[in-house]
C-alpha cells in the first residue's frame, strides 16, 4: 500500500487495470481454456492435460512443423532479397532512405486478404499473366494453388518487416567507421564482413524476428494463393474455434505457438538493446 | 487533513437518493428488457441478412433488425446452447436440427399452427402440410416456416465433363485416379463430411462400425490428396471458370448459381443418378427451416418477420438476395414465379430441380459427426503439402 502513496504507481494504475482487462485476461482465459476437457464451453472444471497431449498424439505437429518451416524460408528469402534493396536505400538516398523504406509499407494500407486476390487473378489460368503468355502461344502450367506460391505470398506480405528494421540497421553504420577501414587497406569483402554487417546486424535481426513472428501467424496465404495446400498452425487454431467447436483443443495449440515464439523472441533481444537499436542512447 | 463528518441527517438524503437512482436505473433496464417491440435479431444463412430483404421490413415496421450470418448449422446451435437463446428471436437452419435437435432441447418454441400452416399450402408440393421437417417428432406442434432449398451434391464444368457422364458416373468422379488435380473441395465442414461418406461408399446419416470409420479414413486421405484446391465458394466458381479445376464436390445450385448467373451456363451443379443413400439415391438436398428461439422475452416482430417473407415479392427477393442465389418454396406461386425472369431461372436449374431434388435424400444428422469431423481435419493436415 506504502507504493500507492507515490504519485507514479498510483497514476499508473488506471493502465495497469487496462492491460489486466484487455491483455492479461483474454491470455489467461486462452491457457485456462487450454487446461479443460475437450469440446467443453465451460472454464469451471477440472484441469487436464489431454489437449496438449492431443497435439503431440495426433496429426496437429505437422501444421506446426509446416508454419515454422514456411516461417523460417520466408526470413531467409527476405534477408537475401532485403539486403540489397535496404544498402541501395541507404547508399543512394542516404538520410532519405528511411523515408523511401516507408514508401514500401504503402500497400500495407490495403488489406492483406485483398492484395493476396488480386495476385490470384494475376496468376490464375486466363488470367493476367497466363492469359497475356497465351496470346504469344506460350502456356505454361499454372502456378497457383502449389507451395511455393505459398512462399511467394509470404515474402511478398512481410517484406516491408523486413526492410525497414534492416535499412534502420544499415543506416546506423558510421560512414567514418568504413572509410578508415578502407584506409587501413581492407578489401570490400573486409569492410562487408567486419564491419558493415556486424554494426548493422541489430536492424537485421530485428527484421527477421518480426518477419518470423508475423509469418509464423501466417494464414490468408496458404488458404488464397495456395488453395489450402498446406495447413498452417492458425488455420488448424481457426478450425478448432470455429468447425469443430473444440476451444479448448485450439486454445492448447494457440498457447504452444505463443511459447513457440515467445521464447524465441525472449532469446534473441536478450541479445540486443533496443535503445542502443532505435538510437536512444 | 480536512475531516468530514456525516451527520444522520445527510446520511439519510444520500441513502434515499442512492436508492431513488437504483431504483431509477432498475426500472429502466427492466423496460428496456421487456420492451422488444421494436428489435429482432436474427440467425441466419447469408442471405437474410441482406439490405434488400431487411430494409423493406425495417421501414415498415421502424424496428432495429440485427441479422448474423453463419454458414454452418452446427456452430448456430451450439451458440443458442451457449445460452444466447436470450439474444435471438429467429434461426435459420437446415432441415433436421429444427426437429431431431433444437426442439427436443428446448432451443426453440413452436409456432401456431392455425395461423401459419395455410402459407404452406401456397408452397411447391413437396412442402404439403403437415410438411415432415417443420413439424416435431409427434407431428402435433409447427416449429417452423420454410423457403430455400436446393440439391448439394457436386459441380462440374460442362465444358470438361458433360451432365451426363458426371451423372452416370456418379461420386465415382472423385474415386477415379485419373481425375487427380483435375477438382477442388468447397471447403465445408458437415458437408463434406457426407460427402466423403458416400464417395467411400455409405450412408453418411446411418450408425456405422468400424469398417466404414476406416474406409471413410482411407478415403479422406484420397480425396485431399487429389484434390488441387481446398476454398470458399467464391474460389471454387472462379477456378472452374478459369479452367484450373475441372469440377468440385460439395456444391449445387446454391455454390453454382452466382458464376450461371454471370452467364456462365457450363458450370452445372450436378446429382448424381444412384448412390449409397437410402433408396439407393446419390444426392443430399437441404431445406430451410426457419424458427422462433426459445427467447423468454421474444420479440413480436419475429413471427411478423416469418410471414413477410412468404410474400410474393419478398419471396423472390429471398431467393436472390447476395451471395447465393436459391430456388424458393414458395415458387409454386404464380404471383411469387412471375418475377422470375428466365435468367434467373436458369442460374437456379429450373428445368432440372424436380428431378434432381427426387434423386436427392434430405440433409440429416450425422450419428458420430465429431468423431468424422475429426478424422477428415487429420486426413487433411496428413495430405498436406500434396
Amino acid at each position: 500500500m506504502a507504493m500507492l502513496r507515490q504519485p507514479g504507481p498510483r497514476n499508473a494504475i488506471p493502465l495497469m487495470l487496462l492491460m489486466l482487462v484487455g491483455f492479461a485476461a483474454p491470455l489467461l482465459a486462452v491457457i485456462g481454456f487450454s487446461l479443460v476437457p475437450a469440446r467443453s464451453f465451460s472454464l469451471w472444471q477440472m484441469p487436464t492435460l489431454e489437449n496438449y497431449a492431443g497435439v503431440f498424439s495426433g496429426t496437429n505437429y505437422i501444421s506446426f512443423v509446416y508454419s515454422l518451416v514456411f516461417a523460417a524460408l520466408t526470413v531467409i528469402v527476405l534477408a537475401v532479397v532485403c539486403y540489397p534493396v535496404a544498402l541501395g536505400l541507404v547508399r543512394v538516398f542516404g538520410k532519405w532512405s528511411m523515408f523511401m523504406s516507408l514508401l514500401f509499407t504503402i500497400p500495407l494500407f490495403v488489406s492483406e486478404n485483398v492484395r493476396l486476390y488480386g495476385w490470384v487473378l494475376f496468376f490464375i489460368k486466363n488470367g493476367v499473366l497466363l492469359g497475356t503468355l497465351k496470346t504469344i502461344g506460350i502456356e505454361p502450367e499454372s502456378w497457383l494453388f502449389t507451395q511455393s506460391i505459398i512462399l511467394f505470398g509470404m515474402v511478398y506480405v512481410y517484406l516491408p518487416f523486413m526492410l525497414f528494421p534492416m535499412t534502420l540497421g544499415i543506416s546506423m553504420v558510421p560512414k567514418e567507421t568504413r572509410d578508415a577501414a578502407f584506409d587501413l587497406g581492407a578489401t570490400r569483402w573486409q569492410v562487408f564482413r567486419e564491419v558493415d554487417l556486424p554494426l548493422s546486424m541489430p536492424g537485421i535481426t530485428i527484421g527477421f524476428l518480426l518477419s518470423f513472428v508475423l509469418a509464423v501467424g501466417a494464414i490468408a496465404e496458404a488458404k488464397v494463393l495456395g488453395g489450402q495446400r498446406i495447413i498452417p498452425v492458425t488455420h488448424d487454431i481457426e478450425i478448432a474455434f470455429t468447425y469443430a467447436q473444440n476451444w479448448p483443443m485450439g486454445s492448447a495449440l494457440s498457447v504452444l505457438l505463443m511459447l513457440v515464439v515467445g521464447v524465441l523472441v525472449l532469446v534473441v533481444l536478450r541479445r540486443f538493446d533496443l535503445d542502443t537499436i532505435l538510437g536512444k542512447k | 487533513m480536512m475531516e468530514r463528518r456525516t451527520s444522520r441527517r445527510s446520511f439519510m438524503q444520500q441513502s434515499a437518493g442512492l436508492a431513488a437512482l437504483a431504483a431509477g436505473v432498475g426500472g429502466l433496464s427492466a423496460r428496456a428488457f421487456a420492451d422488444r417491440s421494436k428489435e429482432l435479431n436474427i440467425l441466419c444463412w447469408e442471405g437474410y441478412n441482406s439490405a434488400q430483404v431487411l430494409d423493406p421490413f425495417r421501414e415498415s415496421t421502424g424496428a432495429t433488425v440485427k441479422a448474423e450470418s453463419l454458414t454452418n448449422d452446427p456452430t448456430m446451435i451450439d451458440r443458442l446452447r451457449a445460452g444466447e437463446t436470450k439474444v435471438w428471436d429467429l434461426i435459420n437452419v437446415n432441415n433436421p436440427w429444427a426437429r431431431k435437435v433444437m426442439f427436443p432441447e428446448k432451443l426453440i418454441k413452436p409456432l401456431d399452427r392455425a395461423s401459419m400452416e395455410p402459407y404452406f399450402e401456397k408452397m411447391l408440393p413437396m412442402f404439403k402440410p403437415p410438411y415432415k421437417w417443420a413439424m416435431d417428432d409427434s407431428g402435433k406442434e409447427l416449429l417452423g416456416m420454410c423457403q430455400r432449398f436446393g440439391p448439394y451434391s457436386y459441380v462440374v464444368n460442362t465444358d470438361k465433363i458433360s451432365r451426363k457422364t458426371a451423372e452416370d458416373q456418379g461420386w465415382d468422379l472423385f474415386n477415379d485416379a485419373a481425375n487427380a488435380g483435375k477438382y477442388g473441395i468447397l471447403d465445408s465442414a458437415d458437408w463434406n463430411v457426407f460427402n466423403i461418406c458416400v464417395i467411400a461408399g455409405f450412408d453418411p446419416f446411418k450408425p456405422r462400425g468400424e469398417a466404414e470409420v476406416a474406409k471413410f479414413t482411407e478415403t479422406a486421405k484420397k480425396v485431399f490428396k487429389n484434390a488441387k484446391v481446398v476454398g470458399d465458394i467464391a474460389t471454387m466458381n472462379q477456378a472452374l471458370i478459369a479452367g484450373e479445376i475441372d469440377f468440385h464436390m460439395t456444391g449445387g445450385t446454391y455454390s453454382a448459381s452466382p458464376a450461371r448467373a454471370d452467364g456462365h451456363q457450363n458450370i452445372r451443379g450436378i446429382t448424381p443418378l444412384k448412390g449409397p443413400l437410402e433408396g439407393g439415391k446419390g444426392g443430399i438436398s437441404w431445406i430451410e427451416v426457419t424458427s422462433t428461439v426459445n427467447n423468454p422475452d421474444l420479440s413480436p416482430l419475429a413471427v411478423e418477420f416469418l410471414k413477410h417473407v412468404q410474400d410474393p415479392a419478398v419471396a423472390h427477393t429471398v431467393a436472390f438476395a447476395e451471395g447465393t442465389f436459391n430456388p424458393v418454396a414458395q415458387m409454386a406461386n404464380p404471383d411469387c414465379f412471375k418475377l422470375f425472369t428466365k435468367d434467373e431461372l436458369d442460374a437456379i436449374q429450373w428445368d432440372s430441380l424436380d428431378e434432381e431434388m427426387a434423386r436427392s435424400v434430405e440433409y440429416d444428422v450425422v450419428p458420430d459427426y465429431d468423431k468424422l469431423l475429426e478424422i477428415m481435419n487429420s486426413a487433411k493436415r496428413e495430405v498436406s503439402g500434396g
